[in-house]
């Protein structure tokens, strides 16, 4: 376990290192991070002070030097354009995308694993064929539209709930103001849909497969409740893949949800990480790049674990 | 007291009280469409963050909607010589926590706008080298050489209180050093989301009728719209064309249109006997390059129907331009005639000045940077392969684009100037004035246009402090610029806003949506 946890943590400083790397010649292979940021009414000189004062007079390597450097005492580097330090602009974002994805994957489960159970144990049924049907809609309609529809029909239509924006805030969350919930169901619902769509239909196929399993017959043969069936061998047994898409998409929610923050006006960091690339402010691209590779290593870790909660077969030593 | 009196007296004092009660507590929600920065003043210098800054802090000067230089913390100001100015400060006034507004205010941030690390004001500051507080209501600004411009540069400097002339961004950010002496307050600021402002009861203009304002920060368009549909906000920016036939046709909304600045405009490389992207039909070499010749140049203009690209592809979200600014800007030329679409005038031009069977070449644009620019770039390529110019387009990201077509490494492009000071030296000096490092002209002149005339007339104007003196000289460039149609002028923005219809604002050039200047109709 504790071999394992260093190993995983020696690989995440690899891929940290190689990402900086490309993102350090990446961003200079775009464009010129001076001509998108300067004011186009200063002249050469004052440029030239601009330049000297963000480091970017310097060649690429002496550059990437001064950032390891800073790094080795925790300093990601000022941000280019919000002029403050790199990984407080991030981290100020991340508590509204937090909780974004985490209610999104909330709805998902909660909706989507008792759906796709009861699809699963009864494939006949017309209500589990609708079922099927609306994930494929969930599937396949783009979340943008989606997005859009929600707003039209509940904010503009029946004025339901606020269009877009935050709400108010209790310290850095949103959930625990009435004003801030109402902000936040539509924005959760719509990333929630095709995440349900995802593990209701893993969940059905995962039925599918262990139902007809021999001690799926076997506990039935012996009479054991329905419930318990259902709920310990059937449910238990399938959840391995669901686990592992459930961890990889509360990443992808947390990391890539750029639609909808922007269709919302989200303040998250989905929003924030394409503004950044478009004015090609590295220090932000970097650190954030580097959050979402601790963050992905991480969540893969604590998938492992689950694993072996579930499985008692898996060993995370490699040996099992 | 009868039991009817009393009821009377009741009416009249709800009635008296009523509508003015409604009025003090009346809220604005504003839609901006794009984010800002900072809510430091001197830390960054661009739209979202300048009009920003000004609902919190004041200037010197206050710049009104068509660039006009008025009155605010210097209540008066006069000519020294040509390198003093003398200022008259309001009396009177207070900053939000209370305390004084002086000359030592006006000295520490003109000082620091100068002096901050990010340089975003530089091109207002350059000049200043000193400033000195006379007595508590009067300060001079000592220039480094005569300069023109230095109300309009002293209108883009916030004056924030001495006290904070040391805090950093973040003091800003969370409040503390957010004081300045302006018509609103900040309550809160949520980056990426909203600044929510209250009303400054003590302002010395008269206090706003907006009791809180809000400024939202919405750059997606759709969602824009929607939130003005939902009725979550009361006035948007950047109404998208998409959208301006659904508030039209919706009860209690209108669109709100004003003419801005911004000039879109194709250079062309004017300097390279061989220019990188022009070539003959085969795609063999040229041997010269017909963008030298001022009638190939006239003729590109007389292909462009810019009537329909302002009505088709800029959904009327833009006005024909013919020159740097419109009637009633400083520097505009009566004597630029309109060059009107003329195709068949267009080819007889190409051939007399030896392309009878036209060339090809590639036009280059950014994409998403201008309002719908990539597709104005579009329309501008049929044009002229209608006149038998082949032109191929190519439309690359801003990114990528801004320090090519600077650097001149393309044929033609499309650029754009938001005539920020309301008056021609400003785009003159920047997009046709030769590239000169030392005087820092030319910077964005990626034609590598050089007229000995214009570079002189410039030097001449931004080296007088007279108007009456500068304004002919300005004349005289506009003039020069379009007779030999240095540039193609396409067309100004519109500034196109939508609204309840409650709500009456006046667009102006600079873009700048100001609460303060927001009223509601009764």
């Amino acid at each position: 376990m504790i071999t394992n946890l260093i190993r995983r943590g020696i690989q995440a400083l690899f891929v940290i290192f190689a990402m900086t790397l490309i993102v350090f010649v990446g961003v200079n292979v775009i464009g010129n991070p001076v001509d998108i940021l300067i004011n186009p009414d200063l002249n050469q000189a004052e440029r030239l002070r601009v330049m000297q004062n963000l480091g970017l007079d310097q060649p690429l390597w002496r550059q990437y030097l001064s950032f390891l450097a800073g790094l080795a005492e925790g300093d990601f580097g000022d941000s280019f354009v919000y002029g403050r330090p790199a990984l407080g602009v991030i981290l100020e974002r991340l508590p509204a995308t937090l909780e974004l994805a985490l209610a999104a994957m909330v709805i998902a489960i909660v909706v989507g694993l008792p759906l796709g159970l009861y699809a699963g144990l009864y494939p006949d049924r017309l209500s589990s064929k609708l079922i099927m049907t609306g994930s494929i809609l969930g599937f396949s309609l783009p979340t943008f539209w989606v997005g859009l529809m929600f707003i039209l029909l509940f904010a503009v239509q029946l004025g339901w709930l606020p269009s877009n924006g935050r709400g108010e805030t209790a310290g850095a969350w949103s959930f625990l103001t009435g004003d801030g919930l109402r902000h936040l169901i539509l924005p959760a619902l719509n990333l929630a849909l095709f995440k349900t769509s995802l593990i209701l239909r893993l969940t059905r196929a995962g039925v599918q497969e262990v139902i007809a399993q021999d001690f799926v017959k076997f506990a039935r043969a012996k009479g054991l409740l329905e419930r318990r069936v259902v709920l310990v061998h059937i449910l238990k047994n399938l959840m391995i893949p669901v686990v592992t898409i459930i961890g990889l998409e509360f990443g992808s929610l947390i990391a890539f949800s750029v639609v909808t923050e922007s269709i919302f006006g989200w303040p998250g960091m989905g929003k924030l990480i394409i503004d950044s690339i478009n004015l090609l402010d590295r220090p932000v691209i970097v650190a954030y790049l580097m959050m979402m590779v601790v963050l992905f290593v991480t969540l893969n870790f604590v998938i492992d674990i689950c694993y072996t909660l579930l499985d008692p077969r898996v060993r995370l030593d490699g040996k099992g | 007291m009868t039991r009817r009196g009393f009821h009377a007296s009741v009416l009249a004092l709800v009635a008296a009280t009523a509508t003015p009660a409604f009025a003090q507590d009346a809220e604005l929600s504003i839609g901006m469409a794009a984010p800002i920065t900072s809510l430091d003043p001197h830390e960054d210098s661009n739209s979202p963050n300048n009009a920003t800054s000004r609902h919190i802090w004041d200037s010197l000067i206050n710049r009104g909607g068509s660039a006009e230089n008025k009155p605010q913390l210097a209540e008066s100001w006069e000519v020294v010589d040509d390198t003093h100015w003398r200022f008259h400060l309001r009396e009177g006034v207070t900053f939000h926590d209370g305390s004084a507004f002086d000359a030592d205010d006006v000295v520490a941030s003109l000082i620091r706008a100068r002096d901050k690390e990010s340089q975003a004001f530089a091109s207002y500051t350059r000049n200043i080298s000193e400033v000195i507080a006379e007595d508590p209501l009067t300060v001079v600004v000592e220039t480094a050489v005569p300069d023109p411009m230095i109300l309009n540069s002293l209108s883009r400097i916030r004056i924030i209180s001495s006290d904070y002339a040391e805090a950093d961004v973040a003091e800003f950010e969370n409040g503390p050093a957010a004081v300045g002496t302006g018509p609103f307050k900040l309550v809160s600021y949520t980056p990426g989301d909203r600044v929510e402002l209250e009303r400054n009861e003590d302002y010395f203009d008269g206090a706003s009728e907006w009791s809180k304002v809000t400024l939202r920060l919405v750059p997606d368009n759709g969602g824009r719209l929607a939130s003005l549909l939902a009725g979550d906000l009361d006035l948007i920016e950047n109404l998208p064309a998409e959208g301006v036939a659904r508030v039209e046709s919706s009860n209690g909304m209108k669109v709100i249109r004003g003419q801005s600045t911004r000039l879109v405009y194709l250079g062309m490389d004017v300097s390279r006997d061989e220019s990188p992207f022009v070539t003959a039909k085969d795609g063999s070499a040229l041997g010269s390059n017909p963008l030298k010749d001022a009638r190939v140049r006239k003729a590109l203009l007389m292909a462009m129907n810019r009537e329909a690209i302002v009505d088709r592809v800029m959904q009327k979200n833009g006005t024909v331009a013919d020159q740097y600014v419109a009637e009633g800007f400083f520097g505009h030329s009566d004597e630029v005639e309109h060059v009107a679409y003329d195709p068949e005038g267009a080819k007889a031009l190409l051939a007399e000045a030896g392309y009878p069977d036209g060339f090809a070449l590639t036009i280059h644009g950014p994409s998403g940077r201008y309002v719908n620019d990539s597709e104005v770039v579009q329309a501008a390529g049929q044009m002229l392969t209608r006149i038998g110019i082949d032109t191929k387009v190519e439309v690359l990201p801003w990114s990528v684009y801004s320090n090519n077509y600077s650097n001149g490494e393309y044929s033609l492009f499309l650029g754009s100037w938001g005539v920020n000071t309301g008056e021609v030296s400003n785009p003159a000096l920047a997009v046709v004035a030769g590239r000169d490092a030392d005087k820092g002209t030319g910077r964005y002149n990626g034609g590598g246009i050089d007229v000995p005339e214009i570079n002189d007339l410039l030097d001449q104007a931004t080296a007088s402090l007279d108007e009456a003196e500068r304004e002919p000289l300005l004349q005289e460039v506009s003039k020069l610029t379009f007779e030999d149609t240095w540039l193609l002028p396409m067309h100004y923005e519109n500034v196109v806003m939508g609204a309840r219809t409650g709500i009456e604002f006046k667009p102006r050039g600079d873009k700048y949506t100001l609460a303060y200047e927001v009223k509601s109709a009764e």
